[in-house]
């Protein structure tokens, strides 16, 4: 029965994006509109399914194609996968609902029926990297998420910037299959076993193994210092996509990673140590880049980072308290990185597609030229203040309840018995701490220069709220990040986990009850109110040019943090009269240097091209020497041949 | 007439003799004897043949007998002095990547290496020893006139390393593989053409491929680089 509704709504997706797809023939709105309904029924299906293997624990093993018994494509669903599944689904839903809207704002028609096409496929994909049984379709639908990913990033192909980006992409992406590919050929070489659900004993390569799967899958979620891509590929999408991409794609190597740690029969505690610090790094070094990023979509790429670093460190506390048998702990840490794998989800793409509308309504992804715009988009503003709070976790919202769970787990680390690990742990707590704090800075900064104040530019004075479709679907996940806020605990309660969540509810009722008696107090008792013009220090008019701007705003912070990030402020200033009294013109400009990019990413990038250069040598199109090449290669097939044989 | 001990002894023989004529063709610095040296080879692989056709009586043996003996014995050697003519080159004393004594250690160096590989495929694809010995040189002669094609500079010396080459082949053929007479044939074809083509690079007074691009470049008829 669940077989048959899962391949059934897979198969309605798939159709969806072949009536996409043909209808490149003559790009046409109904066409578009039929197709991304047509998902819809697609994605409750799947839905339905993982949400009844969960209710019920099973366990479905679904066979749809074998070559041979290694290479085969079968299914196979459990609660952690039918929990990742039932993320991707219901943020792909929504995705679907709001690009209904969104992708009649791209500029050519064809683009428009290529990204819903490939989208289908990308969803797809995704939840076959999910489903899958065995490594081999594991790999296969990861290859296919992989390129349907990178042709929907390079989608609006125009721009130079993002073909860069595409290829940028295209490279890290395919240097995480290799490792993957390692991975799992050394761990059936060493367990016989394809299957992805296949416990990993104790085996001599071990280490390696999980070397491989964390530079893998770690390279796909975006942990620094393999984050490099991600900024750019979700600044170059479409913000439908970067929605999926963040929202899910990031989820489904965390699914990876999650399976990993459980599959290990005994954790070792290095496993956890590394998650632990990788997720640490992640997470604060996220937070900070964005808080140095103007342009909007940057900004939320990088809170990305900073979101999966907080699931990984979930992860790494659940190894550690795991080897070190403290089973309430490491429940209690497992069940808050996948509560924030959801939460995330949800928040970080309603945000995307906020910033879409807004991106869309400007059409700049620079936050200074904003402003003001929660006069001309007062939606938007109010959906994109709910998902700024979740992912700043204040409560009630499902932000602070995963953090809250991640937090009691950290406290419980008194408990662990070897001192160096508890204070590497309580030093993690601290920059964790650190870390919500600047989330919360950065999204006041967000929110604050994109919605508030005058508007600083002209596009911005002029914007206009986006069509329903796009206010819809952010709306229903900005619903469900209250709902799954607020009723957190009743969740956990109905899953039969008894976990450390605070009861959220009365909280939530106390602040409505409040914020009413507030309202209706104001609005009935006709309290004198005095309305007065605000003291502008007795300048004549205050414009835009006044404003806090997004630079101001960071600069005290990252100047805090600049032994770490190498800030320069670059200030110039010129005067109309010799006494320097009367500013003519001036320029404020705070650069840290991209420590990853000067540090890893171009050192091996030099690297490789010397190599190329140094064999690009070699072809210097003459015969004699070709033939020399060839004979020197006979020479040692022979040699070799005669030696192995 | 017909003992097989002494058809053994005569293919020995004859095969040494080969490998002494690849020897002299990657040292021999005048074109003339190079061509006479080549004839001798070919005369030597007609001779061969014709010894196997003796042995086992199959009649496509003698046909490339008779085949090598006319073409690459007589008529191309013929047809490479009258080229030789009609050139002012008499020497090619030019040598690239390798100088003659290092190719003979080379030679000698993959002599061995091929040996050792056929040695081991000997007791699966059930070779008898003169068979064995067979293909060793023809494989040898193969990759010797391949050296002969990147260590010399004049294209008239590498032609007679295409040369040398395809009569690798044919030895190699004629102790293992048993081509199809047509192939035989073919190749005879394309080695004809080799040499037109040789001979159209040759007529020119310089006639090193580099060269030869050189000329090309002037007129016109080949892009810029």
């Amino acid at each position: 029965m669940i077989t048959t509704l899962l391949l059934v709504s897979m198969a309605i997706i798939l159709a969806a994006g072949v009536l996409a797809l043909s209808g490149l023939i003559q790009p046409n709105i109904v066409w578009r509109r039929l197709s991304l309904l047509l998902m819809l029924p697609g994605l409750a299906g799947i839905i339905v399914a993982s949400v009844w293997v969960m209710a019920g624990d099973l366990q479905v093993l679904i066979p749809l194609f074998e070559v041979s018994e290694l290479l085969a494509v079968n299914f196979y669903l459990d609660r952690l996968s039918a929990f990742f599944i039932l993320i991707i689904c219901v943020v792909s839903a929504c995705v679907t609902v709001y690009s209904l809207g969104y992708v009649e704002h791209q500029p050519e028609p064809a683009q428009r029926q290529w990204s819903i096409g490939l989208m289908a496929i990308f969803i797809l994909s995704m939840i076959g990297v999910v489903a899958s049984e065995n490594y081999f379709a594991l790999l296969l639908n990861w290859e296919i998420m992989s390129l349907s990913s990178f042709f929907l990033v390079i989608l609006e192909r125009k721009q130079a910037e993002n073909i860069k980006a595409g290829i940028y992409y295209l490279v890290m992406t395919q240097l995480s299959t290799v490792f993957l590919f390692f991975s799992c050929l050394v761990t059936y070489s060493s367990t016989g076993s394809m299957a992805v659900n296949a416990s990993m004993p104790a085996m001599a390569n071990l280490s390696l193994v999980l070397a491989g799967f964390l530079l893998g899958f770690g390279t796909k979620a975006g942990l620094i210092p393999l984050h490099k891509w991600l900024p750019y590929a979700h600044s170059a999408a479409p913000s439908n996509i970067s929605a999926l991409m963040s929202g899910v794609m990031l989820k489904v190597a965390i699914y990876g990673l999650a399976r990993i740690t459980l599959n290990l029969e005994s954790i070792p505690l290095g496993w956890g140590l590394v998650l632990l610090g990788m997720g640490t790094l992640s997470a604060v070094l996220g937070v900070i880049y964005a808080l140095k990023e103007h342009d909007l979509k940057k900004l939320l790429a990088y809170h990305s980072i900073e979101n999966i670093g907080i699931i990984v460190i979930g992860l790494g506390l659940y190894s550690i308290f795991t080897f070190y048998s403290l089973e309430l702990l490491a429940l209690a840490s497992l069940a808050g990185a996948l509560f924030h794998s959801l939460n995330h989800a949800l928040f970080k793409a309603l945000l995307f597609m906020c910033s879409g509308n807004v991106i869309n309504a400007v059409s700049t992804r620079n936050i200074e030229q904003m402003g003001g715009l929660v006069k001309r988009m007062p939606a938007t503003a109010g959906i994109f203040l709910v998902g700024a709070a979740a992912i700043s976790a204040l409560p009630p919202l499902n932000g602070f309840a995963s953090e809250i769970l991640l937090f009691q787990s950290y406290l419980g680390a008194f408990q662990i018995p070897s001192l160096f690990v508890a204070i590497g742990v309580f030093a993690s707590l601290a920059a964790f701490a650190l870390m919500s704090a600047l989330a919360a800075a950065c999204f006041v900064k967000a929110f604050g220069i994109t919605f508030l104040a005058i508007p600083r530019s002209e596009a911005a004075a002029q914007a206009h709220e986006a069509s329903p479709s796009m206010i819809a679907a952010p709306a229903i996940l900005a619903g469900l990040c209250v709902i799954l806020g607020v009723g957190s605990f009743h969740f956990f309660n109905m899953m039969g986990l008894n976990l450390p969540v605070p009861n959220l509810l009365p909280v939530t009722i106390i602040i409505i009850t409040v914020v009413l008696i507030a309202f209706l107090m104001i609005r009935y008792l006709k309290i004198p109110v005095r309305k007065i013009e605000t003291w502008n220090c007795g300048s004549a008019n205050i414009d835009s040019r006044t404003e806090y701007t997004a630079t101001g705003f960071s600069q005290p912070i990252l100047n805090f943090f600049s032994p770490i990030f190498r800030t320069r402020e670059m200030v110039e200033r010129s005067f109309t009269d010799v006494f320097r009294s009367v500013l003519h013109h001036g320029k404020a400009e705070i650069k840290t240097m991209q420590i990853f990019e000067e540090r890893i990413y171009l050192p091996v990038a030099r690297f490789a091209m010397r190599i190329g250069r140094w064999v690009s040598n070699w072809q210097n199109g003459d015969l004699d020497n070709f033939i020399l090449y060839g004979f020197i290669a006979i020479v040692i097939s022979i040699l070799a041949a005669g030696w192995w044989l | 007439m017909n003992d097989p001990l002494l058809i053994a002894v005569i293919i020995r023989i004859l095969l040494v003799l080969i490998l002494g004529t690849a020897v002299l063709v990657i040292t021999q610095r005048s074109l003339r004897s190079l061509f006479t040296i080549y004839s001798i080879q070919s005369l030597l692989l007609a001779l061969l043949a014709l010894v196997l056709y003796w042995q086992e009586g199959i009649f496509s043996l003698l046909l490339i007998s008779l085949l090598t003996l006319v073409s690459k014995a007589i008529v191309i050697p013929l047809f490479l002095r009258r080229l030789l003519r009609k050139i002012p080159i008499k020497r090619d004393l030019e040598f690239r990547y390798l100088t003659p004594i290092s190719s003979i250690l080379v030679s000698i160096g993959l002599l061995f290496g091929v040996y050792r590989l056929f040695y081991k495929l000997s007791d699966e694809l059930n070779f008898e020893p003169l068979f064995l010995l067979g293909t060793v040189i023809g494989v040898s002669l193969a990759l010797m006139g391949m050296m002969v094609i990147f260590s010399r500079r004049k294209v008239i010396t590498k032609t007679v390393g295409y040369l040398t080459m395809e009569n690798g082949v044919l030895l190699f053929g004629l102790f293992v593989a048993e081509l199809p007479f047509i192939i035989e044939v073919l190749i005879l074809v394309d080695l004809l053409m080799i040499l037109v083509l040789a001979s159209l690079l040759a007529f020119g007074i310089d006639s090193t491929i580099e060269s030869f691009h050189e000329r090309l470049r002037n007129f016109g008829m080949e892009a810029e680089e």
